[in-house]
């Protein structure tokens, strides 16, 4: 199940809301799909994304925005050591995915994305007209 | 002089003794942002281990750290992982939608099965996953013992 939200310039912050928990699905062909966390910052000029996907590195990422719906996917990968045995494990290892409904403040054309030490960067602009713009008071 | 060493068959116990000790050492795991809670709870980072007769190998996920702010350091059997993780957070002007990601500084130690020097311990950093290896000195590492017959 995708988590869908709006990133709308007007929406009020969510100081509170408690967001989905994680969810772990496990999916036909027995790789689990794993949402990755992400923190989401707006500015004037722009929305950023920063999203956490450790053992994925930018080849095995896909980004794609699809009738204003932005999808992160990615395929974490760990090089098993030979000849050693998993004694402990804290966390799985499989895909990644996760999808965002963009409003229409932003400009899809200027997406930029990178992927960084399993940390993915979205940067997508804003709209001119939607760009926040400082009026002056007149005395 | 022998000093008895057990480490334990069952794979899901090494976290059994990582939590012991935890709760003795000192844990500062701080802010853990809004949205949802980190679903290692106070655990971080969140750690798989492999074993054989030449050592360990501890993978720690970690993404997005700077590896030279990651302090690795071993004292006979106990490996001491510490850093700062998603120090950034906003930028100047910018507001949150959002955030999950876990910040903050973090200490987390677990208990090898053997005890190691500092030299023996390898670090890499690709993806964000630390992979610590940690080998047995020559004393450390099981002896067959040939059993003869009567």
């Amino acid at each position: 199940m995708a988590d869908t939200e709006v990133v709308r310039r007007e929406e009020p912050f969510p100081a509170t809301s408690p967001g989905p928990t994680v969810q772990r699905i496990q999916a036909p062909e027995t790789d689990s799909i794993y949402v990755p966390d992400v923190d989401i910052y707006e500015d004037s000029e722009r929305v950023r994304l920063m999203a956490d996907m450790p053992g994925v590195d930018q080849t095995s990422m896909n980004v794609t925005v699809e009738n204003n719906v932005l999808t992160i996917e990615g395929q974490a990968r760990v090089d098993g050591p030979q000849g050693y045995e998993l004694v402990g494990q804290e966390y799985g290892v499989g895909k990644y995915r996760r999808e965002f409904t963009l409003s229409d403040a932003v400009e899809v054309q200027g997406i930029k994305a990178r992927m960084q030490h399993g940390v993915l960067e979205v940067t997508i602009p804003k709209r001119e007209e939607a760009k926040t713009r400082k009026i002056k008071i007149e005395t | 002089m022998f000093e008895l060493v057990t480490w334990p068959r069952n794979p899901w116990s090494i976290f059994d003794e990582l939590e012991s000790l935890q709760t003795d050492m000192n844990r500062t795991f701080t802010d853990l942002g809004y949205g949802r809670p980190w679903r290692g709870g106070a655990t971080y980072p969140l750690m798989n281990v492999w074993s054989s007769t030449n050592g360990i190998i501890v993978d720690a996920e970690l993404p997005g750290v700077d590896p030279k702010e990651v302090d690795i350091s071993i004292r006979g059997d106990v490996l001491t992982l510490r850093g700062k993780v998603s120090a950034e957070g906003a930028r100047k002007g910018e507001a949150y939608h959002r955030r999950e990601r876990p910040t903050g500084e973090f200490t987390r130690t677990i208990q090898l099965p053997f005890r190691a020097n500092e030299d023996a311990v390898k670090a890499s950093y690709k993806n964000g996953v630390l992979r610590l290896t940690v080998s047995r000195s020559e004393e450390e590492k099981k002896k067959k013992i040939v059993v003869e017959a009567a």
